[in-house]
């Protein structure tokens, strides 16, 4: 206030000398949040409005467009050929094309849309800040790395390097590549620390800085690199190999130029935008007025229970369309799975591209017509020194809520752009992994299980078992073989469907599968997890049907599995709820616990299981086709009594032939038993709603309609409430609390023995 | 020389005959209730041309060869056995998964990004015929877990019970100790010896393929257990007919890797997708026969464009775990893309752009583009020919098919005109251009990422479509020469007639020739030339077993390589074929690295990651007789040519029709030189000779398009 009121005083030369002065003494140059706040299109520059204004032939933009296609699809060929990452190996990386002003313009057939329209801001940063800069510049042949969130990225286990591109002395685009590289140097291994307190526990926060001149790599500044991570190999070999696709990137961009001309390859990058922007607004137009809400909850942070409120309401008013994602929770101050705002916003943005219109280009016009509306601080738009490398936790989140909502604003429609779908599992389901191999190289990585979420039941089909990623189409599992040749560990169980784990529904989730590892050839090698959803499900079920189930982690400690299999084999199913259930293997200790275990050493033949998960249900369950769970009992993925119990089907135990009298009887009976348990809607609502969270819950966020209030319940301390925008929490430290806890105890049993 | 070789499409039966320097080639309906009958069509309509009976060309060639589509049709229709699969316990999902990315294998990526529609394709092996065997083996081989015999026998009764026709066994690592799934095969003649329920196939997966990667082998395997029956059967019926009609020598059957082998020397899989590779093969030795330098080979046909590399000199193009149908497979086949863009792709309006949009919607042959007159209601890309003018309605694949201009027009007045605003014509001109744009996108990505200019390269056009859309495709590549070859609408049997005998032998290996950990160099070379010699030996018995002298056998041996542990495997060829010192380690490091730096840029080389060798490749082959290619390279003589006809064709980049002269290809013969626009009708394709094009003949029926200096 102090500053608006002296800016208002001030003349506009007073203004000018004193922006200068402010200009010339700037300490850092931090997150700029002009640049990180503005998920819209820059307006068009000079040239692009002359460009544009003079008119340009639809075929020839159609075949410009054509040809930087090619190239990306080569270019992306290249990375994922070269890579070194299992990231890059097994789809998590892209290439991409900016418009001079950064605007991210277009990507290849393939390739992760988040990462490339994240890139818009770094690219932004550069341009506004490094180009007038008499000590950095920006110059044909200069690339610049960055993987900081803070100025634009999913998190800093994602490095880019961007490159300018000239034609005739002028920057005419930018071109990028992207490549989830795993390990970074943070205080776990594998680049996803999930025990980062601050955002300096983190490894690598690079913002974007030159490393690259007269297109080759700065030898000091890549020692530099090296020097801060574990796996110094990976970091050379994938720099190289995001230096050499841009510059084969930014060859063929010239040839278009030789080709076509500068001003029809600006032109066509800001068309396409422009295009894609104006698409929109009409498939908005074409929604009725109404809003639609969903309420998701994330059940931990990955030091302790906690449940995370994460809203999205979607509304439609005539031309606008406004996303509200306020309610959330408060951000998480030293625990690392808060989200940059701008992060956020592309994430939804390629929730839309993936799951609402898949035939849209894949840019970031795609969201720029949509009003964003978020709290301050909050887990989805936090404050720059909050630590993030785990953001994918409200992240996958946000890969989830907008088909949901979508398909309720959808469902009336006429014309659908894809099926109505509920939500595919969103945990990044796998094994992070780190220390030395049986080749005696240092790594830290994670394996490709991610890419294996099950999709969720859709409007006439049920979903598919672990299909992708949430987050992008065509990636990889990958070949076990492959990776335990590079790797100590030894999956005991790699893929095998978890039986009876699905979100019911006329049509059912897709499953997920068990995963059982353990180590071998390595005495330093261990493991960790980073998901949510052991307590709460994470995929829902829409128009009735089920979430999927909450999937825990267990381990077996202190034993060696592989003296198992010599002496006594039958101590072993390839099962995790048998293994944990039976308890058959002598001498073990059992864990169970939810699935965010940090980082530790697994010894030789100890076990670590894992599940990855179903959608959600679509549907009443007493609609699903009774030959189709028929089908799913065959194929051993549901036992005979939960279909029974949950579908009310009748059937022969020998041979699951349905008999259908039976189930139309017994469905019957469940539908009139449903009326008779029915209460009038207001009933239940007086009953359901509370005034408040319960008491031993540890609730972060809104409660009920009421967003500008949170409530904040940090294990160990007393509930309060704080207005929405307030600074974040900061949570004690899990070992502090049960030191206390012992400490406590210990006094009472003094007490209690006199002392 | 005196061969018959044929390649049996999906529609056509391609024959073609080399008696002696008489030359045939011909082509028939493809019969599929009964193959031989297409052969025995194709066949007549050839010694019809030589003027000898069928059964004296049977009793006096050398050799019948075929490539086929058998396979993939048999794949496609899902005809094949009810088949139960063993894998190692714990990896009961793994086909069932297929990667994840399964679904979308072999799609177009409309579809392949469409997750919320995303439906894998009907399964080889249903999940309820999957078992788990307890048994385990690390990454080297050892023995984690023995075999659980009794758990075997347990899971083979059960699938068997099922109603298993055939039986495939994929234990993890199997292919670096086999041990376990050799006793699978003990245990079932044991359980099930053949006398009891008859022959039931059991295929062994290392035996099948040689490379690490469960899901990629574990299909392999189906694959080739499912069309076991189908290629037996129908390839059987084949060599019957042949043996009646006078022919006593082994068929012998063209595969992907770009070889041949006997019938009872092939795998089903090897033949899956080898018409088109055979043509690449005939590419790749014209190519040396005349040479021509690198060439890029092109087949336009009805409903796809596959697009080859043929490098002079170079390194062949493998694809290791290609896609079959809707499967990823682990098998080396010569590198082919194949893109959606045909004669029968569908052009639509694309609202967002306001542009053309070509496929990947085809209408294939049935019902076909709207002028086929069987219901197509959709434009087409043969449809925006049709209307251009470049193609004759009444003598439109040698007269079989009658086309319907009318159709044509109504089909683009009713689903594009009033979109874009545009006339029937330009409609046309843009659906061809988008199309040849389409076209030139995928050769430039193909030959980009592997680090080609495309300025090096000759573009080699055949198929049915190929020498109508070269110019066109050639003017968005910016190259400046093309040849349409010899026999271009049969060139694909006439490559399988080509290709030499030829087996591949592949072994994985986890073999370090630098460790930047360790700073050392590999010394253990007789593990290294063990394996060679073992890859060599089992080469060298396939041929003796089919008759080959020992002497002819030859080996080329090949290394995939990669820096640290990246994905790319590089293929590098060694002259070296037993290693002995430092010198030859540092000298196969080196080629690795100019081979990458050629396909990735010069300095993306990254020894200091570590180099690793993680496949040995040994091909032996005898080199058999070819067909002589000489001479076909452009000829200086000029001889104008009297056209048959005129008419009015429409042009991309020109407002009005141009008069153009229509010639027929019968009285083309060396020399004939015809500056464009113009049309020469064969008679089972056209030739259309773009504006500042030139069409010149040349030896043996191979016609030049040379773009004329100065042009855009």
């Amino acid at each position: 206030m102090t500053n608006s009121i002296s800016k208002a005083n001030l003349s506009k030369e007073e203004q000018a000398l004193i922006d200068q002065f402010l200009i010339d003494n700037q300490l850092f140059y931090g997150p700029d949040p002009e640049i990180m706040r503005n998920h819209g299109l820059d307006p068009r520059s000079d040239t692009e409005e002359r460009i544009l204004s003079a008119g340009l032939d639809a075929q020839k933009v159609n075949m410009v467009r054509g040809r930087l296609t090619a190239a990306l699809d080569e270019t992306h060929t290249m990375v994922e050929q070269m890579g070194v990452a299992p990231g890059a190996k097994w789809g998590d990386l892209v290439t991409a094309i900016f418009t001079a002003n950064g605007d991210m313009a277009q990507t290849g057939t393939h390739g992760i849309v988040v990462f490339a329209s994240v890139c818009q801001y770094p690219v932004k940063f550069i341009r506004k800040y490094w180009v007038n800069e008499p000590t950095v510049g920006v110059h044909d042949g200069d690339a610049f790395i960055h993987n900081d969130s803070a100025y634009g990225n999913i998190h800093n286990t994602d490095q880019s390097l961007m490159m300018p591109v000239f034609w005739e002395g002028s920057l005419v685009c930018w071109v990028s590549s992207t490549i989830h590289e795993g390990e970074n140097g943070a205080i776990e291994p594998g680049g996803m620390p999930s025990i980062a307190e601050t955002k300096y526990d983190e490894g690598l926060k690079m913002c974007p800085f030159k490393i690259v001149e007269n297109f080759q790599l700065r030898r000091d500044i890549v020692t530099f690199l090296q020097n801060s991570v574990r796996d110094p190999k990976l970091q050379l070999a994938d720099m190289k190999v995001k230096l050499h696709s841009i510059i084969r990137l930014r060859e063929r961009v010239l040839t278009v130029i030789e080709e076509f001309g500068v001003d029809y390859l600006q032109g066509t990058l800001r068309k396409s935008l422009e295009d894609t922007e104006t698409e929109v607004r009409r498939r908005i137009e074409e929604i009725p007025n109404g809003i639609a809400r969903v309420n998701t909850f994330i059940d931990g942070n990955l030091r302790e229970d906690v449940l995370a409120k994460m809203p999205l309401e979607i509304r439609i008013e005539g031309s606008r369309m406004i996303w509200n994602l306020k309610g959330t929770s408060p951000e998480f101050t030293n625990r690392s799975i808060n989200v940059v705002m701008g992060s956020m916003k592309t994430c939804l943005l390629t929730s839309l591209i993936l799951y609402v219109w898949p035939d849209l280009p894949k840019n970031q016009a795609v969201f720029s017509a949509v009003e964003v509306e978020m709290d301050e601080n909050s887990l989805v738009n936090c404050s720059n020194e909050a630590p993030n490398a785990m953001s994918l936790l409200p992240i996958f989140r946000s890969f989830s809520m907008p088909p949901m909502t979508m398909g309720k604003l959808n469902y009336c429609m006429p014309k659908r752009y894809t099926a109505i779908n509920a939500n595919t599992y969103s945990q990044p389901a796998t094994l992070v992994y780190g220390g030395l191999t049986q080749h005696g190289e240092v790594t830290g990585n994670f394996c490709a299980d991610i890419n294996g979420n099950g999709t969720g039941g859709r409007e006439d089909k049920d979903g598919e078992h672990s299909l992708s990623p949430v987050f992008g189409y065509m990636a990889d599992t990958g070949e076990m073989e492959l990776a335990e040749e590079e790797l100590p560990y030894v999956r005991l169980v790699a893929q095998k469907l978890a039986k009876d784990r699905i979100g019911f529904g006329k049509y059912r989730g897709g499953l997920g599968y068990e995963q059982i590892a353990t180590v071998k050839n390595s005495t330093e090698f261990g493991f960790m997890t980073g998901q949510c959803g052991s307590k709460h499900p994470s995929a829902y079920g829409l128009f009735g049907g089920y979430a999927c189930p909450a999937y825990p982690m267990a381990r077996i400690k202190n034993i060696n599995i592989f003296e198992t299999f010599k002496n006594n084999p039958e101590q072993f199913d390839f099962n995790m709820i048998t293994l944990m259930n039976e308890r058959k293997i002598t001498g073990g200790d059992y864990y169970v616990q939810d699935a965010g275990m940090n980082f530790e050493l697994c010894n030789e033949g100890e076990i670590y299981m894992i599940c990855q998960g179903s959608g959600g249900g679509y549907g009443d369950v007493l609609d699903r086709e009774p030959g189709m769970v028929a089908k799913d009992l065959e194929e051993e993925l549901i036992s005979p009594n939960l279909a029974q119990e949950i579908y009310k089907v009748v059937f022969n135990p020998e041979n699951f032939v349905i008999d259908e009298d039976a189930t139309q009887q017994a469905r019957d009976e469940e539908r009139k038993a449903r009326i008779k348990r029915g209460i009038p809607y207001d009933e239940f609502v007086a009953a359901w709603v509370k005034p408040e969270p319960a008491e031993d819950l540890p609730y972060m966020g809104s409660w009920g309609n009421d967003h500008s209030t949170l409530v904040v319940s940090p294990p160990g301390e007393k509930r309060y409430r704080i207005p929405a925008g307030s600074s974040g929490v900061m949570f004690s430290n899990p070992k502090d609390r049960l030191i206390a806890e012992l400490q406590a105890e210990i006094t009472t049993l003094k007490k209690s023995q006199g002392c | 020389m005196r061969r018959i070789s044929v390649d049996i499409g999906g529609t056509f039966t391609d024959c073609f005959v080399a008696w002696d320097e008489h030359y045939i080639g011909a082509k028939a309906l493809t019969t599929h209730h009964n193959l031989a009958q297409g052969f025995n069509d194709a066949l007549d309509i050839a010694v019809q041309d030589i003027g000898i009976e069928k059964r004296t060309l049977l009793a006096g060639i050398d050799s019948v060869r075929y490539a086929t589509t058998l396979g993939t049709n048999a794949l496609i229709e899902r005809k094949g056995p009810r088949i139960g699969l063993l894998v190692t316990e714990g990896f009961n999902s793994t086909v069932p998964l297929s990667r994840g990315r399964g679904y979308g294998e072999g799609l177009p990526f409309e579809k392949q990004r469409d997750l919320p529609n995303a439906v894998r394709p009907d399964p080889l092996v249903p999940i309820q015929m999957i078992r788990g065997v307890r048994e385990r083996l690390s990454y080297d081989g050892e023995v984690l877990l023995a075999l659980d015999e009794n758990d075997l026998r347990e899971k083979l009764r059960q699938l068997v019970d099922q109603g298993a026709e055939a039986i495939v066994v994929m234990f993890t690592n199997s292919v670096v100790n086999a041990a376990h799934e050799l006793r699978v095969r003990d245990v079932f003649l044991e359980e099930y010896p053949s006398y009891l329920l008859g022959a039931i196939p059991l295929l062994l997966s290392h035996q099948v393929a040689g490379r690490k990667g469960e899901y990629s082998r574990a299909i392999s395997t189906i694959i080739d257990s499912f069309l076991h029956q189908v290629m037996y059967h129908g390839l059987g019926t084949l060599a019957l007919n042949l043996r009646a009609n006078g022919y006593d020598k082994p068929m012998l059957i063209s595969h992907n890797s770009g070889g041949m082998a006997q019938l009872n020397s092939t795998d089903a899989l090897q033949t899956v997708h080898s018409g088109p590779v055979a043509g690449i093969a005939a590419a790749e030795h014209l190519a040396k026969n005349s040479e021509l330098g690198n060439i890029v080979a092109t087949d336009m046909g009805g409903t796809s464009f596959d697009i080859g590399i043929v490098v002079e000199g170079g390194e062949k193009h493998y694809d290791f775990n290609p896609v079959i149908d809707r499967w990823l497979v682990s098998v080396p086949m010569v590198h082919l893309v194949t893109l959606g863009a045909g004669g029968g792709s569908i052009a639509s309006f694309d609202q967002l752009y306001n542009t053309i949009k070509i496929g990947p919607e085809s209408a294939g042959s049935d019902p076909g583009p709207a002028c086929y007159d069987r219901g197509g209601m959709l434009p087409t890309v043969t449809d925006a020919d049709l209307l251009l003018g470049y193609l004759d309605p009444e003598n439109y694949a040698n007269g079989r098919i009658k086309l319907n201009a009318a159709r044509s027009r109504f089909s683009v007045e009713e689903t594009l005109c009033d979109d874009l605003d545009l006339d029937v014509l330009d409609i046309c001109k843009h659906i061809k251009q988008t199309a040849d744009t389409n076209m030139s996108n995928g050769i430039s990505t193909e030959l980009g990422s592997r680090g080609y200019d495309t300025s090096e390269f000759t573009l080699l056009a055949y198929g049915g479509n190929g020498p109508l859309h070269c110019c066109g495709i050639a003017n968005s590549l910016g190259v400046n020469r093309v040849l349409a070859p010899p026999f271009s609408p049969v060139f694909s049997a006439l490559g399988a007639g080509n290709v030499n005998q030829m087996h591949i032998h592949e072994q994985s290996t986890y073999s370090v020739l630098f460790d930047t950990t360790a700073k050392t160099l590999m010394s253990d070379y007789n593990r290294l030339n063990q394996a060679i010699e073992d890859l060599e030996k089992r080469g060298r018995e396939d041929l003796l077993r089919q008759g080959m002298r020992s002497e002819d056998i030859q080996f080329r041996l090949e290394f995939d390589m990669r820096y640290g542990n990246q994905r790319v495997e590089t293929a590098v060829s060694s002259e070296t074929t037993r290693f002995e010192s430092v010198h030859d380690i540092l000298h196969l490091i080196e080629r690795f690295h100019t081979r990458y730096g050629e396909r990735f840029g010069e300095g993306s080389q990254a020894s200091e990651s570590g180099v690793r060798i993680n496949t040995i490749r040994v091909s032996s082959y005898v080199e058999l007789d070819k067909v002589d290619f000489k001479n076909i390279k452009p000829v200086t003589e000029k001889r104008p040519v009297e056209p048959v006809a005129q008419r009015l064709c429409h042009f991309v980049g020109y407002d009005k029709p141009v008069m153009t002269y229509v010639y027929d290809d019968a009285a083309m013969t060396v020399g004939s030189f015809i500056n464009g626009p113009a049309v020469v009708t064969t008679k089972d394709t056209t030739y259309l000779v773009e504006p500042n094009w030139s069409y010149h003949a040349s030896h043996k029926g191979a016609v030049w398009f040379f773009k004329s200096k100065g042009t855009a």
